[in-house]
């Protein structure tokens, strides 16, 4: 945050590790069955995507709360596009043209935030920690 | 002061009838004047649930089609003076009643009545348009089963969108057995999902049909679970605290929480 304020160049350029040039919405709730969501940009979500809730989005998806509808990053075809969530049991997950869907039965909770992204052209599951995450990206 | 709370459920045959009748009695036997509308137009049973179908002459499509004062259409129940039932039209369907119509209904139940209790049909079409139209509250039902949860899910985004915040949620039908085995969604398993605040818990029990079947209600067995439930439920309708963690549904509550630590 505080490498944003102090280099507003990097922030307007939209720099590797920066949120990028895209806009970004903020929604407040929780995303409900049947609601669905479609951006050009990022989307942050202060609350659940339920079973059944759908969010589509050019940029990067973040929630914060659990993930458990369909998400759908980097829909235009960026496959540096993320999912982020304090819990990631999706019912599925695309990322640019990769499609996944988690193994079948109980996804199990781990109690950290984890984050998906595509690494060797494959859709992976990792758990996020700041700072090991600023030195491989 | 006066409340109008409609009961919903997205998914038929998960109890909304049977609960509407159930909050109506417990109602009218705290004393309350009640007055239970049926709002499935189409597939009219409210009537048929509380005994009462052999009297009906007019219907709701009557009173909002301004053909008659609505009092002329009100069924009086058989065994409380306070409590009365709008029927639903069987002839006609859904399209037959606005929501600006149930709007104007609503405010003028409200005149004469405590509360005013609306049996919603399944769905998300008009029915259920109209049905919530006039309400100021909504209590949603469902049973512990993935697809009704969904549903009701559903349902609480178009509550929450048409300003009817903050929906309160009864499970119905809960097998503690089938809970226990791991075979049926935990309260816990419903409310991490839905994230609303819980009115209470009705468990499956025959006496529900028992009692239907006769044209009466389980609220008022004094003997069985799922009366205790209701009645406790009236209770939290009204205001008062009463803990899930009493000896009928706090029972089993506790003991699915260690079951969950077990996992
Ligand atoms: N707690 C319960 N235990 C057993 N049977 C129940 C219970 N609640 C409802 N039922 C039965 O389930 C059926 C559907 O209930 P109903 O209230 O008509 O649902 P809805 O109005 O949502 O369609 C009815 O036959 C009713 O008697
Ligand atoms: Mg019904």
């Amino acid at each position: 945050m505080d490498s944003l304020i102090k280099n507003p160049d990097r922030q307007a350029n939209g720099g590797e590790d920066t949120i990028g040039d895209e806009n970004t919405i903020l929604i407040k709730r929780t995303l409900r069955s049947g609601q669905r969501l479609h951006y050009d940009g990022n989307v942050v979500v202060m609350g659940d995507v339920n079973p059944g809730a759908e969010i589509v989005a050019s940029g990067n998806v973040i929630i914060m709360g659990q993930l458990r509808g369909v998400v759908h990053a980097g829909a235009s075809g960026n496959e540096k596009a993320i999912v982020m969530s304090f819990r990631l049991a999706p019912t599925q997950l695309r990322i640019a043209n990769h499609i996944t869907r988690p193994p079948d039965g109980d996804s199990p909770e781990t109690g950290h935030p984890e984050i998906a992204s595509i690494k060797n052209g494959v859709v992976t599951i990792e758990p996020f920690h700041a700072s090991a995450d600023r030195q491989h990206r | 002061m006066s409340e109008v709370i409609v009961v919903t459920s997205g998914k038929g045959g998960v109890g909304k009838t049977t609960t509407t009748a159930n909050l109506g009695t417990g109602l009218a036997a705290a004393g309350h004047k009640v007055v239970l509308v049926d709002a499935d137009i189409g597939l009219r049973n409210l009537d048929v649930v509380m005994g009462l179908e052999n009297r009906i002459v007019y219907d709701i499509t009557n009173v909002t089609d301004g053909q008659i004062p609505y009092k002329k259409a009100l069924i009086k129940d058989k065994r409380y003076d306070g409590l009365y039932l709008l029927p639903a039209a069987q002839t006609k369907d859904k399209t037959a009643v606005s929501p600006e119509q149930m709007r104007e209904l609503c405010d003028e139940l409200r005149q004469e009545f405590e509360y005013v209790i609306i049996d919603c049909p399944a769905g998300i079409e008009q029915g259920f348009k109209n049905a919530i139209a006039g309400a100021d509250r909504a209590v949603v039902v469902t049973t512990p089963e993935v697809s009704a949860v969904r549903d009701a899910d559903r349902i609480i985004g178009l509550l929450e969108a048409n300003e009817l915040r903050e929906p309160k949620l009864i499970v119905n039908r809960l097998r503690y057995n089938m809970v226990k085995a791991g075979d049926m969604m935990s309260i816990d398993d419903i409310i991490d999902i839905l994230a609303i605040e819980l009115l209470g818990v009705v468990p499956e029990d025959e006496m529900v049909v028992i009692t239907t079947n006769r044209g009466e209600t389980v609220v008022q067995d004094d003997k069985s679970r799922s009366g205790q439930a209701y009645r406790n439920i009236v209770r939290r309708i009204k205001g008062e605290q009463v803990p899930l963690m009493d000896l009928q549904e706090g029972g089993f509550l506790t003991r699915l929480r260690k079951f969950m630590g077990l996992k």
